[in-house]
């Protein structure tokens, strides 16, 4: 699965294609398990704000009336990794 | 050296076919002939350099980019004088557990170093390199960081490289 592919997809708003190669790269190269890791990441995000405790609102604001998409897309990254490593079980080979 | 390994010939010419064959839709696609460069002198008096894609890098610097979907195009030098505790590695697409344990069994430097000591290799450049090997834009790859990497090695004065992928 090339760049070009992605970015031919992409320009067809082939979003199927495009999810697919997220579930590759987030479960290194098992679909299934990228699907997982994907509900995994959500479900750590959820716990907690469960007891509504203060969060920097200002802060999640700012970065998002001022960061690139680029900037912003490559954090939603760093954020699911950092949600699957608190889940505590850590499905890759290496670190990050 | 191969029969097929002369200066005029593919070294491994059927290398990227199969790649492709295993790996449908591989981004790896590559006619360019690659030469082979003959050592010029012994490499017990020859300056050695090391280039890794294991993802080393000196404790404190930046991070590899691990999570991005494209990949991280950058590189970190890591000093041959280097000692495992002072490295660390940052990838997440190869088994780093027994790397953990000891670092030489993908970043060899202080087998290297033994080399130096023993006389089989001249010496070591100041530096050696390292990147990570999950780049999906072997093009920018190429143009960049591998040319970025080759001219450090030149201002070291290597004369021969070690490569090895992780």
């Amino acid at each position: 699965m090339s760049l070009q592919y992605l970015k031919d997809a992409a320009a067809r708003h082939d979003a199927e294609a495009l999810i697919r190669y997220v579930r590759l790269h987030l479960g290194d190269g098992d679909e299934g398990r990228g699907r997982r890791e994907i509900d995994k990441a959500w479900v750590e995000a959820l716990k907690p704000l469960l007891d509504v405790p203060p969060t920097d609102r200002e802060f999640i604001h700012e970065t998002l009336s001022t960061k690139d998409p680029a900037t912003l897309a490559h954090l939603f990254f760093d954020l699911h990794f950092y949600l699957v490593k608190r889940s505590g079980e850590w499905i890759h080979d290496g670190n990050l | 050296m191969t029969a097929t390994s002369s200066d005029r010939e593919q070294l491994r010419p059927g290398l990227w076919a199969t790649v492709n064959e295993r790996y449908p839709g591989s981004m790896i696609t590559k006619s360019d002939l690659v030469p082979l460069t003959k050592l010029g002198k012994p490499l017990a008096a020859s300056r050695l350099t090391f280039v890794s894609t294991a993802g080393v890098q000196p404790r404190g610097t930046l991070p590899f980019d691990v999570t991005h979907p494209v990949g991280d195009y950058s590189f970190r030098r890591v000093p041959s004088s280097a000692e495992p505790a002072d490295l660390e590695i940052h990838q997440l697409k190869y088994p780093t557990a027994g790397a953990n344990r000891d670092l030489n069994v993908v970043f060899p430097l202080e087998r290297l170093r033994d080399l130096v000591a023993e006389g089989a290799i001249g010496a070591l450049t100041p530096d050696v390199y390292s990147f990570i090997g999950y780049n999906m834009d072997p093009e920018r790859l190429e143009r960049t960081l591998a040319e970025e990497i080759a001219a450090a090695v030149a201002a070291d004065g290597a004369e021969a490289a070690l490569l090895a992928p992780a």
